[in-house]
């Protein structure tokens, strides 16, 4: 049956993906912890092994997991913290912040091994919000 | 260049350039900052002389220590980032939406909206994420979007006037304290202004006479008074909330109410009030995600990282378009902050998560030649490879020169 009502104008009918980028998305299945998918996205088949791509995503979340686990220390820096009104968050770095600025070592030193000579640039998931793991494709 | 809180989309205030943000409307919270300075100012002033003279001096000096932890508090919850997710970059947007069923018109002629629900299952309960079409991200579970602010807020909890910002997850803890620290406190108040009250009376054999001597006693009891019933009712509100593990928005939605669907089981639920509630007043401070101190480097200058520290590869054009800047305004590689203690215990972890990659690795990466070369266990290491941290990160420090950005959003 033929549609009699015409689509929206709003809605753009021709949204194209960027063609060298492709995105790590979160994974939700454990809760609300801080982990990446490790599927490998359909614009790096071939570009990197399967292994070495879950291995590195692997390596990255358990980073991220510990950053949001309550150990006895990240307790013991809170109640700290707020015995002090607060003020020490101004001067102190929290153990999640630490657990970020691995992340962040560790995507450099990536980037420099085992992406760099495949032709990749993985981003810093803290610079896109921890919403994505963005990888460029440097040549098609 | 201009810096992140300058191009900010949202509907929220940032202030003291790119420190500190808050809803736009502050006027609600200005009386509640009002009323607790001017109490406590005439508390402190006339009520406290006698009680001083006449009690003990740690009477006022309590009465300062319990102001300046509600104001310390309340500040917190004022102007910190509540959680805010920031927005997706245009090419997420672009990807996420190219994957969503589109507009459709079915059949009867009927119009379909785009379909932007995705299922997934959380510990054995099924919860439906949505896309934010304002964000452009898929809204992570216990994520609300604030129509006052317009963004969307991780663990959002409610919209306070009172506070003048979004409760989310990054300042539930200090507005749950502000509100049980400010009940003892309007509690202290009211008792220690009817002891003086009382104390007065005694000394003029006259409740009224003291009453007029001490009109700011009367001011401080009764703004005390009718505090009390609404700070520590939404106090006790939130002990609840915070024993059971769920936020207002999500008690407001019922999405954890097992007494009208028992499968609605709760999947952030400790089991256990007390862990519960170590866990969210106690528990990891997620820092703010916004980056307002850093430079907007656009979308394609991230690519200028991987050609200043690693190998040199094509930069497609798209990416040389955008300015290419000689220090990569990456957050967390300033390397030079750490004493040195920090820094090779998180090189040891480095290492640590190195070698697990090594291992599970096959012993050459096909198609590579020489370039990255992997020895398992204690072995040598080769070139290109992670070897002994010191060295790699001792190398990535000469590299990485990256302004030292201090904590942005509190």
């Amino acid at each position: 049956m033929s549609s009699s009502k015409p689509l929206p104008n709003s809605y753009s009918a021709t949204i194209l993906p960027p063609a060298n980028k492709a995105f790590v998305p979160r994974d939700y299945s454990h809760g609300t912890e801080l982990r990446f998918s490790t599927e490998l996205p359909a614009k790096l088949q071939g570009r990197i092994p399967e292994e070495v791509f879950t291995a590195v995503i692997g390596n990255i979340n358990q980073l991220l997991i510990a950053a949001e686990t309550g150990s006895a220390s990240v307790y013991l820096e809170s109640c700290f913290a707020c015995l002090t009104g607060y003020l020490a968050y101004l001067c102190m770095e929290t153990q999640y912040e630490k657990c970020l600025r691995s992340v962040s070592r560790l995507v450099e030193e990536y980037n420099r091994t085992v992406f760099g000579p495949r032709n990749l640039s993985m981003i810093d998931p803290s610079e896109r919000g921890l919403r994505v793991i963005e990888i460029v494709l440097l040549r098609p | 260049m201009p810096k992140r809180w300058e191009v900010y989309p949202g509907k929220s205030q940032v202030l003291c350039s790119g420190r500190c943000i808050s809803a736009k409307n502050l006027s609600v919270f200005y009386l509640t900052l009002a009323l607790i300075v001017i109490s406590s100012c005439l508390f402190l002033a006339f009520d406290c002389r006698l009680l001083a003279v006449t009690l003990s001096p740690s009477v006022p000096v309590l009465a300062a220590v319990q102001f300046i932890f509600v104001l310390c508090c309340l500040l917190r919850t004022t102007f910190s980032d509540p959680g805010i997710i920031p927005r997706g970059t245009p090419d997420e947007a672009a990807w996420i939406e190219s994957q969503l069923e589109g507009p459709q018109v079915d059949r009867d002629g009927n119009y379909r909206p785009p379909v932007r629900l995705k299922d997934v299952q959380i510990n054995g309960r099924v919860f439906k994420l949505k896309y934010c079409f304002t964000c452009k991200l898929w809204r992570p579970p216990r994520a609300s979007h604030c129509s006052t602010c317009d963004n969307c807020v991780d663990r959002f909890d409610h919209h306070c006037p009172w506070v003048g910002n979004c409760v989310g997850r990054r300042n539930y803890r200090y507005f749950y304290l502000f509100l049980i620290s400010l009940s003892v406190y309007c509690l202290y108040v009211m008792v220690f202004g009817i002891v003086n009250l009382v104390l007065l009376s005694n000394m003029r054999k006259d409740f009224l006479m003291a009453m007029k001597e001490s009109p700011t006693s009367v001011l401080t009891i009764l703004v005390a008074f009718f505090s009390i019933w609404s700070v520590v009712g939404l106090g006790g509100f939130h002990t609840m909330l915070i024993c059971r593990e769920t936020s207002t928005n999500e008690d407001i939605k019922g999405s954890f109410n097992q007494r009208r669907h028992p499968d609605l089981i709760n999947p952030f639920d400790q089991g256990n009030g007390l862990a519960n509630c170590c866990y969210v007043l106690f528990g990891p401070v997620t820092p703010s995600l916004l980056n307002f101190r850093e430079d907007e480097i656009g979308l394609g200058s991230s690519i200028s990282l991987v050609t200043n520290n690693g190998r040199n590869g094509t930069v497609s054009a798209a990416a040389a378009s955008t300015a290419v800047t000689a220090t990569p305004a990456v957050r967390y590689s300033n390397l030079t902050r750490n004493n040195n203690d920090a820094t090779s215990n998180s090189v040891g972890h480095v290492n640590n998560s190195v070698q697990v990659i090594s291992e599970s690795l096959p012993a050459q990466l096909p198609g590579d030649g020489n370039d990255v070369i992997v020895k398992n266990g204690n072995g040598a290491p080769a070139d290109g490879v992670i070897s002994g941290g010191t060295d790699a990160v001792g190398a990535q420090n000469s590299n990485t020169q990256s302004a030292s950005s201090v904590h942005c959003i509190v």
